[in-house]
């Protein structure tokens, strides 16, 4: 794999999530955190699809993790909810182009049923469920850290035991 | 002393039905809402049992013996994301238990948060331009498909910021921001740059997806607010539909296959 390339993506995906975050109007100090999460978990998804082209939800599903586990040091240093720092840094995993051809294929499915149909129908099907499947990975993905550690709020967890 | 007690009641009850509404419309999770008026509640020494709607929430104070001293519900119509409000509140909330906070303080630190400004309108229009750029170079777009989706997405969140400035229905402000985006990066597509229709197309719009709400949902969903989870899904779907109605109305616009 190319590190340049791999080293841009990084740039970039952290760039996605930065733009969410200032839409969501997350608080100045966690912007560069947003940044930095957003970076992590897409450069894993990345190098994950690098070994496995087709495991496109798996690897989104553990690029969510990464930010969910990032996200409860960062809620201690920075004073905030894990939640405020790991919804715009997941942003960047979201499966648009699946979603954009689901929706295409829904459209050419209302059309006349010609000898292709067959095709787009499983097409659409096969992109529908990848989309499904990623979203709802990124949402247990984030959620999955706080639900291991059995406590409602990030403060209650002890990074180091005292 | 009967008195005292009654108005301290009614004061904690109408702050905390304002905690939660703010917490609500600013789109945090039910889980955070419920925990956070707990939290506050039982700094006060008094147990809270709240029900979260989708568009409401309301809540009874009971003291240790179990007499009900406060019923309360409140309701909202706009909704939006502003994790500035709910981390502040989260602070604040933290501040209660450990600074042992009256409850004016409270008041008055509720009314600075949600007086709080947003970032500046073109920094806001810009980062996210940005990052629609980098969606659209993530998804193997060259830098002038790059070029093309920033300004599509500059016009789109614009059209989107003034329509829901106008006050139309939010399914409304989504459809014509998704409409702009993709009638202008379909623009160059019409015009014959050598673009790839996917690039620029499927990522010009990204800036609308409901990331929040679907999380949220499935957030709601896994802590077992199994209405609320519905409530918002369908809220992120309608949205995802909105957005999909914008782009095949530029395709038809265009006559793209």
């Amino acid at each position: 794999m190319n590190e340049l390339i791999l080293f841009e993506k990084f740039f970039w995906f952290g760039f996605a999530a930065l733009g969410f975050g200032i839409l969501f109007n997350a608080p100045p100090r966690t912007l560069f955190a947003i940044w930095l999460g957003g970076a992590i978990g897409g450069i894993l998804k990345i190098i994950l699809l690098y070994y496995n082209k087709d495991a496109i939800v798996l690897a989104s599903f553990t690029g969510a993790i990464a930010v969910g586990i990032i996200s409860i040091p960062i809620a201690h240093y920075r004073h905030v909810p894990p939640m405020i720092f790991a919804i715009p840094s997941v942003i960047p995993l979201i499966p648009g182009v699946f979603a954009y051809r689901t929706t295409l294929g829904f459209i050419k499915l209302t059309g006349a049923i010609g000898a292709d149909y067959n095709t787009i129908l499983a097409e659409t099907m096969n992109n529908g469920l990848k989309t499904l499947f990623i979203l709802m990975s990124l949402a247990v993905g984030v959620a999955i850290p706080m639900h291991v550690m059995r406590k409602e709020s990030a403060k209650n967890i002890r990074l180091i035991k005292k | 002393m009967e008195s005292s007690n009654t108005t301290e009641v009614k004061d904690l009850g109408s702050l905390l039905l304002d905690v939660g509404i703010m917490l609500l419309s600013s789109g945090a999770s039910c889980s955070r809402i419920r925990l956070t008026i707990t939290r506050i509640a039982s700094a006060f020494n008094y147990h809270c049992y709240t029900t979260i709607g989708p568009k409401s929430v309301s809540l009874t104070l009971n003291q240790d013996d179990d007499n009900s001293l406060f019923n309360g519900m409140r309701s909202i119509n706009q909704q939006g994301v502003n994790l500035k409000l709910i981390s502040g509140i989260s602070r604040l909330s933290w501040d209660v238990v450990i600074k042992n906070l009256s409850i004016p303080e409270i008041k008055n630190e509720l009314n600075r948060l949600s007086a709080l400004p947003h970032y500046p309108r073109l920094i806001i229009l810009f980062l996210v331009s940005l990052s629609g750029a980098s969606f659209c170079y993530l998804f193997g777009g060259n830098a002038i498909e790059m070029l093309i989706t920033f300004g599509a997405t500059f016009i789109g969140l614009f059209v989107r910021q003034e329509a829901i400035k106008k006050k139309f229905n939010q399914y409304f402000c989504v459809y014509f921001g998704a409409l702009a985006a993709s009638l202008f990066a379909g623009a160059f597509i019409k015009a014959g740059l050598p673009i790839d229709l996917e690039h620029a197309f499927a990522t010009c719009v990204l800036f609308l997806i409901p990331g929040v709400p679907l999380i949220n949902s499935f957030t709601d969903l896994i802590d077992g607010n199994i209405q609320n989870g519905m409530v918002r899904g369908i809220n992120g779907l309608m949205i995802a539909f909105s957005i999909a109605l914008g782009l095949v109305t530029a395709m038809h616009i265009y006559n793209f296959k």
